[in-house]
């Protein structure tokens, strides 16, 4: 495979990636126009960083933690915007804007997005994103002990808020 | 739960297999995780059907432009947006760094805002490649501090700060319907012009991603951010700033 096919291929997957993406964006950021625009930005890092991607590795892994590496610095800079104006802007940005759903559906992402930070994050790659444990402790860079962890108080959390009937 | 979940090698499955035969909690256990996630899973199966918005499917088969300097953001993500939604028609990007503002843009500028102010000079004139604050807005940037500004002051100045360079650096709107905002910094006893919003009709759409209160484009609040060495002045150091002129301590 020469570098051109293997380039046009890896807009397709990215491409093809872009729901997921989206989708663990908004786990993320919890609010949808966070969650494209934050996409768009990790979308336009990774193609610049191609070359750090190493090809026995999986894609949605990488780019499911430039997503991630992407919030963090955009929470870093309005953290620090916010400090030069004391403006409303901070409000606004912070606010959650729950992704409307039917009513059956709305009450796993309302439980979802009662979850701290971390436990969210294990839930939604794990078992929204369906990756195995590894993967996702490497996604959240942390050790795979901490991220079963994580995931065991966020399953134990979500059953609680959703009723044993699961 | 890593069973449930799929992550155990053949002994350990085994074992489990065996646990949930003798014993019902086990087996219950195994079940509502396994219930939990596939509820989970088809509850958010629907966002992946969702058409995905056409800015990122171009995003992702766009080559990857080789500047170096490539510094992608929240800011310039919402510019992109911001122009996209304004029309058809790419007018390029409605703030340019100082090297590359259209002449034309300071000119309209200077005229359109030297006009209305009958006694005025231009605001801003060139000189010697740079690009420098005159007039009214000079005076202001060198007098006005931001605590004692009346609301119907031409010039309003925003924030003042050091910059990594040494010098002092402040952020300034001008009044007015398009009301055109900049950043100008102090050096070698000139003001000169570091970013500057253009003031024509195509910075309107970019309104709503203006920082409330501030009256800023984002574009001016990233040049701050860029150039910004630890906090924003206060009153009382931008008072002290001042007395000495502006003179950068390096």
């Amino acid at each position: 495979m020469n570098t051109s096919e293997t380039s046009q291929n890896i807009h397709a997957q990215i491409v093809s990636l872009l729901p997921r993406l989206r989708r663990f964006a908004r786990n993320l950021t919890r609010n949808p126009h966070d969650a494209d625009d934050v996409v768009q930005i990790a979308v336009e890092r990774a193609l610049l960083r191609l070359d750090q991607w190493h090809r026995d590795a999986r894609l949605d892994s990488w780019m499911f933690k430039i997503v991630r590496n992407a919030w963090i610095d955009e929470l870093r800079s309005r953290a620090r915007r916010d400090k030069i104006f004391l403006a409303e802007e901070a409000g606004e940005n912070v606010g959650t804007e729950p992704i409307e759903k039917e009513s059956a559906l709305m009450s796993v992402q309302a439980a979802m997005a009662r979850l701290p930070e971390d436990q969210r994050m294990a839930v939604s790659l794990v078992l929204i994103e369906g990756l195995p444990y590894k993967e996702a402790a490497e996604v959240l860079e942390v050790p795979i002990g901490t991220l079963t962890s994580r995931l065991a108080r966020g399953r134990e959390a979500l059953q609680g808020l959703l009723g044993a009937e699961g | 739960m890593a069973f449930a979940d799929g992550e155990l090698d053949g002994t350990a499955r085994a074992a489990v297999e065996a646990a949930m035969r003798e014993d019902p909690e086990v087996e219950k256990r195994v079940a509502q995780h396994r219930a939990l996630r596939q509820r989970i899973e088809k509850a958010y199966a629907a966002e992946l059907s969702e058409p995905v918005p056409e800015r990122l499917v171009i995003a992702a088969n766009r080559a990857p432009t080789a500047s170096g300097n490539n510094v992608v953001d929240l800011v310039s993500v919402r510019d992109s947006k911001a122009r996209a939604a304004a029309g058809a028609q790419p007018r390029g990007s409605w703030w340019r760094p100082l090297g590359a503002i259209a002449a034309s843009v300071i000119i309209g500028f200077a005229l359109g805002y030297g006009g209305r102010h009958q006694s005025s000079s231009p605001l801003i004139r060139g000189a010697e490649g740079a690009v420098v604050a005159s007039g009214e807005l000079a005076q202001a940037l060198s007098h006005q501090l931001s605590a004692e500004q009346s609301s119907t002051a031409a010039v309003k100045i925003g924030v003042s700060f050091l910059a990594k360079s040494g010098d002092y650096c402040r952020t300034f709107s001008l009044s007015g319907s398009a009301s055109p905002s900049g950043l100008a910094c102090r050096h070698d006893q000139e003001w000169r012009i570091q970013a500057l919003s253009q003031p024509s009709g195509a910075a309107e759409s970019d309104t709503a991603y203006r920082t409330a209160g501030s009256g800023m484009s984002p574009a001016i609040l990233k040049a701050v951010e860029e150039q910004i060495s630890g906090e924003p002045l206060d009153p009382t150091a931008e008072s002290a700033a001042r007395s000495t002129g502006w003179k950068a301590a390096r």
